[in-house]
């Protein structure tokens, strides 16, 4: 599994506030991939574009709520299809399936194409560990793995690099000096990653979309890799999380409708690969082998957790990312793990444990703007509340209990995080303050605004529900996100 | 971890009595016959509006990257395709062996040129390797396509023999040739015929689907969009016009 670093983020956070050329490339970042989102939805139509979401959830919602019988009918379609599917419990049970289908096939390089799982579990090192060469091949990961470093967006894993580091780590690592254009960065890598592309042994590829009814899977991408992953070499492994399931073949002009408008304000990206096996005895060419990796690695706590289940729905776009100030403010390294932003304040408590990640559900100033744009429309706020109530109040599902700091951070965030300055007169302020009024490790009451409307109720023993449903509405509504839930449940044709 | 232990842990996450759904899905219930005749609707459709279509994919497709040809006709495409293959990085051009080159006699042309063709399919008694280093060599692949979208402006290729995937990837510059009869109007309609196809093809529709949509992009340097970084930075669209869609 990944190296876990949740628990760094406020100093991690305070790192990326100070450092002015991080602060450049998330300024240009952010905005970039925000306009291009808006410029594709308004010539789709605002209201084509709701309606697309509502269907979109729809589906998520139900397809979720079955997702052991959709799991099963694909399962049954790829078997069917000539594939193999495996089912991996963890991360370490993921990495053990695939280093032992290299190692008994005897596959010495693999090629790579994007995959959010494979940074869950660190596959990259695992492969290494036993001996075989594994190569990103999407431009972006590539700059990371030359790099060593971790992917600082979901959708574009080195956004917080120029081309003048970029042109440092080629000319250290693959030797190609003097690179100076962007165009011939891309270049180099095409060149260079080339070879491998055509000859690997294995290639191992995500997956956006998975068709239970046809077991198709369908891999969204704009430069090529992705789908020379999944032709060329003779094996070809997708690797994927358990909840990226939709029903139906016809559900997928859905979701490519909203994905890479979401993501990069596409209308569509420049390759998208459905894959059902491989290679039948009358085609041309493709693997001989197919293999897919449906991996939990705590998905199975977001499934069971009813409030927080929705985040399954999310199909990665990186919407939330880009508008989120706090994300926009400390980037995706902050976050300690692989998911950053509003989605990975989510979800990250639920996958590595919540009593690592206690900073991350604060990592937020409430505003709404993400669930405004999420393509699904997964009500990010709201389950960013459920974890802050569920850390804040313990109640029945809680694993742990907010420090202090923790939670007048919380509700000073949003001030905090958009000025540096403030927020380390805050934190000097803070721990002042704590030392004046902390009596055995424990405030009873503080003073002074904010942090007395914290305590107000903080000191109580147990918390009735409501109380934090006053707390949360005032929140809510201060903040002019919208307060009630989603509609009922739309019916579906 | 056993597929069935895997799907009873889900299964109790969700907390459900059984396997079962919890509510009918509509699309999955459906019956081959209404597939069918919503096909057959989808397809009158197309013909009753492949003009409007037709000028729309041009439109779309120049919009998504890709050097649309309209050609008046047979001979109108082969020039432009001479003319692609002539001025490419490379000259030498690879094809797939489908039946619109028995419309467009390319090598021909290319020959006159003193451009030589090769056909990548292994049916010709190459191996896989040599293939691939064919494809790796040249520096135009030309395919026909199974589909096109005129909403995306993307082309679709299915696995055939005779049609390899590095035809139209490998190459820094790939020509795709496309008929009126390959025409859809949207993503929907192309996934209902592909279902249809799916379901009328005992429960197959082949190893791949792949879209095409303009060329090969990437952002990922200080999000500035490079055109061709593995696959053809170079597309082109042959309509072949007039004599059908007019
Ligand atoms: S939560 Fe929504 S907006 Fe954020 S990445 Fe997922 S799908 Fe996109």
């Amino acid at each position: 599994m990944a190296e876990v670093k949740t628990r760094e983020f406020i100093p991690a956070s305070r790192r990326a506030v100070d450092n002015p050329q991080l602060q450049a490339a998330l300024k240009r970042a952010g905005g970039g991939f925000d306009s291009a989102r808006l410029d594709a939805i308004e010539e789709l139509g605002e209201e084509r574009w709701q309606e697309l979401r509502e269907r979109a959830r729809q589906i998520k919602e139900h397809t979720l709520e079955n997702l052991d019988y959709y799991l099963e009918m694909l399962y049954n379609r790829v078997t069917a299809n000539g594939g193999q599917v495996h089912f991996a419990a963890d991360a370490q049970e993921a990495n053990e399936i695939i280093s032992d289908l290299a190692l008994s096939r005897g596959a010495k390089t693999v090629t790579k194409s994007k995959s959010m799982v494979s940074e869950e579990m660190g596959l990259n090192h695992s492969l290494e560990s036993m001996g075989i060469r594994s190569v990103e091949t999407d431009l972006g990961e590539y700059i990371i793995q030359l790099a060593d470093e971790t992917p600082f967006h979901i959708v574009g894993p080195a956004i917080h690099k120029t081309k003048e580091d970029v042109s440092e780590v080629f000319a250290e690592k693959i030797d190609r000096p003097g690179l100076v254009e962007i165009e011939d960065l891309a270049e180099a890598a095409r060149e260079t990653l080339r070879d491998d592309l055509l000859q690997a042994d294995m290639g191992i590829s995500g997956a956006n979309f998975l068709v239970a009814e046809t077991g198709t899977l369908g891999i969204v991408t704009n430069e090529g890799n992705g789908r020379f992953c999944t032709s060329s070499p003779r094996i070809h492994v997708a690797l994927t999380g358990m909840e990226k399931v939709v029903p139906s073949l016809e559900d997928l002009a859905v979701f490519l409708r909203l994905l890479p408008r979401a993501a990069t304000g596409q209308r569509l990206t420049s390759y998208v690969s459905m894959v059902s096996g491989p290679r039948a005895p009358t085609e041309e060419d493709g693997p001989e082998e197919f293999h897919l990796v449906i991996v939990n690695n705590g998905r199975s706590r977001l499934l069971q957790d009813e409030k927080l289940r929705g985040a399954l729905s999310c199909i990665r776009c990186g919407a939330c990312l880009n508008i989120c100030p706090v994300y926009r403010k400390v980037g995706g390294h902050a976050y300690g793990w692989v998911y950053p932003g509003p989605i990975g304040a989510v979800i990250d408590p639920v996958l590595v444990g919540l009593d690592e990640a206690k900073d991350l559900p604060f990592a937020s100033s409430l505003c709404g703007a993400c669930r405004e744009v999420c393509p699904v429309k997964i009500n990010l706020p709201h389950m960013l509340l459920t974890l802050r109530s569920r850390l804040m109040e313990g109640d029945e599902e809680s694993r742990g209990k907010a420090t202090f700091m923790d939670s007048t951070m919380g509700h000073g965030y949003r001030m905090l995080m958009s000025a540096p300055k403030i927020m380390s007169l805050a934190r000097r302020v803070g721990r002042m303050t704590q030392m004046a009024v902390a009596r055995k490790g424990w405030i009873r009451k503080l003073p002074l605004p904010p942090f007395d409307r914290w305590t107000r109720s903080r000191d109580m023993k147990a918390i009735p529900k409501e109380s934090f449903r006053e707390i949360w509405d005032r929140e809510l509504s201060k903040e002019g996100t919208p307060r009630s839930r989603e509609g009922p449940k739309g019916g579906r044709s | 971890m056993k597929a069935a232990d895997f799907l009873d842990m889900v299964q109790a996450a969700l907390g459900k009595p059984s396997r079962e759904l919890t509510e009918p899905y509509g699309p999955l219930d459906e019956e081959l016959d209404s597939i069918r005749e919503r096909a057959a609707a989808a397809t009158e459709r197309l013909q009753r509006e492949r003009c409007e279509l037709w000028e729309q994919l041009s439109g779309t497709a120049t919009k998504r990257g890709w050097n649309v040809c309209r050609a008046a006709g047979v001979e109108e495409g082969l020039a432009y395709i001479c003319n692609v293959a002539s001025s490419a990085e490379f000259p030498r051009v690879v094809r797939s062996d489908q039946d619109v080159f028995d419309e467009m006699p390319v090598d021909a042309a290319l020959g006159a040129q003193g451009v030589q063709t090769a056909v990548m399919s292994q049916s010709g008694g190459s191996t896989r390797e040599e293939l691939k280093s064919a494809a790796a060599m040249a520096g135009v692949g030309i395919t026909g396509v199974d589909y096109a979208v005129a909403e995306t402006g993307s082309v679709v290729l299915l696995p055939r023999a005779g049609v390899a995937r590095l035809v139209s990837l490998a190459p820094p510059s790939h020509i795709a040739i496309v008929r009126p009869q390959e025409l859809v109007a949207t993503l929907d309609d192309l996934f209902l015929l592909r279902r249809l196809a799916y379901y009328e093809g005992d429960k197959n529709m082949g190893s791949y689907l792949n879209f095409i949509t303009g060329p090969s992009r990437t952002a990922d340097i200080e999000q500035k969009i490079v055109i061709g970084v593995h696959g053809p930075k170079e597309v082109h669209l042959v309509m072949l016009d007039e004599e059908r869609a007019g």
